[in-house]
């Protein structure tokens, strides 16, 4: 995948899902629908390629009142990578040298590996994780699972266990996806239905795209150093 | 108000260290008074969750989701409160709890809301409650 096909993927997957988060806002609060209606049309010219790359420009501009709106991202991680995603991309695509738009484009596909080996990291570090303790605490009593009987799951240890050890494995093991094309494209299908079973249980939608468009630009870090 | 480039830096230098520690939980509960001094004793969870959902709502939430959305960041703001108490923290829960009762018949006029925290051991705490509001007083628009 070249760098300026993995750019223009990477912008317009960031650019749906931020109109599919944006759409959300519109309901209710006046203030919210003006400013998530100004990110739905800048999001549109991006989708269009049009006024590259002042959509872009702007839509960083529009991220840091939103982030001052809500006193920080709005719902946590998936707002922090989809910020991440679209400093990147607008550096990409304005920065003068081509080695400079190369290296913030590389940092949003490191971040993303990171995403997952820092994940697994900070879980295999705690025993409750090791011993299935903290994914029975997340289903027992945390503000996650999305229906009530969903916390029933909470008295299958063992089930919990082998969860908890298949996300930590997998997410340690995610780096070494890195190493060739088919085995990047098996980490990112199993990463994306990890993202897809948080999305049903947790509620989690947001991570599940935000993630999703990230991906061409890991797909492209690989290509470009192996 | 926190400045807007500290709270852009951790989104440009993230941790990436989610659920390393499950903490105590925020439930945000809500009651309504016909005075301000009333004594608040009937507290109802707020958007308290369905007892079970459909696969196809599931799947339907993956493109639809702006309740659960805010939910989860009231979860933010009430976990920020007993942190660092702002205004902007209470104002947030205040008016998203004051738009959901808004129209609806014979609503008592005064509101407060409390964030009662679960732990691991099943134990239940409020740990933050609010001064009464006047419901007509809270922008809900």
């Amino acid at each position: 995948m070249s760098f300026d096909h993995a750019l223009r993927l990477t912008e317009v997957l960031l650019a749906l899902a931020l109109i599919q988060q944006s759409l959300e806002h519109l309901r209710v609060f006046r203030r919210e629908r003006l400013l998530f209606g100004a990110r739905i049309l800048l999001c549109g010219l991006v989708v269009a390629g049009a006024a590259s790359p002042w959509p872009l420009v702007v839509l960083a501009g529009l991220s840091v009142l939103i982030l001052q709106r809500f006193q920080g991202p709005y719902n946590g991680g998936s707002d922090r990578l989809g910020l991440l995603a679209l400093w990147c991309v607008t550096l990409a695509r304005t920065l003068p040298v081509e080695a400079w738009r190369e290296l913030a484009f590389g940092y949003l596909g490191v971040q993303l590996m990171l995403s997952y080996f820092i994940s697994g990291w900070v879980k295999i570090v705690n025993p409750d994780w090791r011993k299935g303790v903290a994914l029975r605490q997340v289903f027992a009593f945390s503000a996650y699972p999305v229906a009530e009987s969903l916390r029933g799951w909470a008295d299958r240890p063992r089930l919990l266990l082998a969860m908890s050890w298949a996300v930590m494995l997998f997410e340690l093991a995610f780096p070494l996806t890195l190493l060739s094309p088919p085995s990047l494209m098996v980490g990112l299908a199993v990463a994306a239905t990890f993202h897809l079973a948080n999305a049903g249980l947790f509620g989690l939608n947001r991570f599940f795209w935000t993630w999703l468009a990230a991906y061409p630009a890991i797909v492209w870090l690989q290509q470009r150093l192996f | 108000m926190a400045n807007p480039f500290s709270l852009l830096a951790p989104a440009l230098i993230p941790s990436w260290n989610f659920f390393d520690v499950i903490a105590a939980s925020p439930r945000v509960e809500h009651a309504l008074a016909d005075t301000r001094e009333a004594t608040l004793e009937d507290w109802d969870e707020f958007r308290p969750r369905p007892q079970r959902l459909s696969p196809a709502v599931m799947l339907g939430r993956l493109v639809w989701n702006p309740r659960w959305n805010e939910s989860l960041y009231l979860v933010s703001c009430a976990e920020r409160l007993v942190e660092e108490p702002t205004v902007h923290g209470e104002d947030e829960i205040f008016r998203r709890i004051a738009a959901d009762l808004a129209g609806r018949p014979g609503t008592r006029p005064w509101l407060s809301f409390r964030l009662q925290f679960i732990d691991a051991a099943g134990e239940r705490e409020v740990l933050y409650q609010a001064a009464p509001r006047r419901l007509a007083d809270i922008e809900v628009r």
